[in-house]
């Protein structure tokens, strides 16, 4: 190999730290004694940087409904409705991205005068309290799972979904019921190999309708996402930044969604033969109204 | 139990990244939306060709890009929506994308935003991929099903045009006409 050949695409591996060992100590070694191509190489890394600020923030945006619904069940009759019916979708997203841009400046409005909902931040501070307690974060313990669905359930006077955060890295420690400002309130808690823990709470609060939209809020250092759906407020906090948080958020969200529908108790995702019955009604209005069976997911 | 093995915590995971993705290949949120809609769709339709292990952000981006691919080769063959069209290709008129309130964010990240929306759509793509998504070479290639020297070359011509436009060097106003 031509030791004092560089090229292009060295600068730009090196760059995007891309290049394959064998060559790397060639390269790096041209580097040291070219000022010109180290120039070229942190150019390349100031503007990988400013891209990611650029367009990393979208990440953190709410998610439409229609999305998440597409990205659960594989339906043929949900399908076609929307087919026929996408021109006046095409109208929704456009207002649901307007409202959703909308809530990202609240969020920030949120995070920057420390003023969550109540809601909002009764969850942080429950949070804080019971995440940091290490004898007995919970009142039930994972293993008892199918009990503290039931024991939740039976409280709340609904029918309580645990997600599992497995595939994310996230697994169930337990939960309690704790007091809410009018309503009970149950909390469930996961933590990864690193020792963060992340509280899902959720209470029944009787649907507004409309659109489900995730908002943000920061208290103490604990970082909240809270939504709302038909029957149910829900909060997920935990330390991890709003990006990641979010992300979680979005799976617990399409867990829940899933679990609701879901017909037959224990399975996971919705029977996916292409004449499966489905009658469910795809879209920002139509949630089940019908009390869900099944318990867990996944 | 097989009969869905596209994981669905996965799938609903990878929908901000599938969002942004659409939004740099059409340059508009709305469209973008709908991109992801029938991405979604045809991941459902070819799930039993997704293999397990492997990487899922790959493969709905593939899916993407082909579905992108083929609705613009479509719209271009419907004389109503040619100029349309073009004007995404050369980039710019047709970026309506967000950009963060203005009291938050560094000029420079507005501006970037803007510049990108200039580039080329093959262009814009394979940066994302590479700067944004970090991913490999060879897995952008597979993704756009083109040769690793072409993704080589988009970056390096993505990447010259970004820097002369931060320079000043390309003016802002520069539109060229096919």
């Amino acid at each position: 190999m031509n030791t004092t050949t560089i090229t292009d695409d060295d600068i730009a591996a090196l760059a995007d730290g891309q290049l394959p060992a064998d060559r790397r100590a060639l390269v790096e070694a041209a580097i040291a004694r070219e000022p010109s191509l180290a120039a070229r190489v942190a150019d390349i890394r100031a503007q990988n940087s400013l891209l990611r600020d650029a367009f990393d923030p979208w990440l953190a945006e709410a998610v439409p409904p229609r999305l998440v619904e597409a990205a659960v069940p594989p339906r043929a009759v949900a399908r076609s409705r929307w087919a026929r019916a996408w021109p006046a979708y095409a109208v929704a997203a456009t207002l649901v991205l307007g409202v959703a841009t909308g809530w990202l400046g609240r969020g920030f409005v949120l995070e920057l005068s420390g003023t969550p909902t109540t809601f909002a931040r009764q969850a942080a501070y429950t949070h804080a309290l019971y995440s940091a307690d290490q004898r007995r974060p919970v009142e039930v313990w994972a293993n008892e799972e199918a009990g503290l669905v039931r024991w939740l359930s039976r409280r709340l006077g609904y029918q309580a979904h645990v997600p599992n955060l497995n595939s994310i890295g996230f697994a169930l420690v337990g939960g309690r019921l704790v007091a809410g400002n009018e309503k009970p309130t149950a909390l469930v808690m996961y933590e990864n190999a690193e020792k963060q823990r992340l509280t899902l709470q959720w209470r029944v609060s009787k649907g507004r309708g409309g659109e489900t939209e995730f908002r943000y809020a920061h208290e103490d250092g604990v970082g909240v996402f809270y939504w709302i759906d038909d029957d149910c407020a829900y909060a997920l906090s935990g330390p991890l930044d709003r990006t990641r948080l979010l992300q979680v958020a979005h799976v617990v969200y399409g867990q829940i969604m899933a679990a609701e529908r879901a017909p037959v108790p224990g399975s996971a995702p919705a029977p996916s033969a292409p004449g499966a019955p489905a009658t469910i009604v795809p879209g920002p209005a139509g949630s089940p109204t019908e009390p869900p069976k099944a318990t867990i997911s996944g | 139990m097989t009969d869905a093995p596209l994981p669905q915590p996965d799938l609903v995971a990878a929908l901000p990244r599938l969002r942004r993705y659409a939004r740099v290949l059409t340059g508009d949120s709305a469209r973008a939306d709908d991109l992801v809609q029938e991405t979604l769709a045809r991941g459902w339709e070819k799930r039993r060709l997704w293999q397990a292990g492997t990487d899922l952000r790959a493969w709905l981006f593939t899916i993407m890009h082909n579905v992108f691919v083929n609705q613009r080769a479509q719209s271009h063959r419907d004389a109503q929506t040619v100029s349309l069209d073009a004007a995404t290709e050369a980039g710019g008129e047709s970026w309506h994308v967000p950009v963060p309130p203005q009291q938050f964010v560094r000029v420079e990240v507005v501006e970037m935003i803007a510049h990108v929306g200039r580039l080329p759509a093959d262009q814009r793509e394979t940066l994302l991929l590479a700067a944004v998504e970090e991913m490999k070479y060879e897995e952008i290639a597979q993704v756009l099903s083109v040769p690793v020297g072409t993704v080589m070359s988009r970056l390096s011509r993505a990447r010259e045009k970004l820097r002369r436009m931060a320079d000043g060097e390309e003016a802002p106003s520069l539109k060229r006409v096919k």
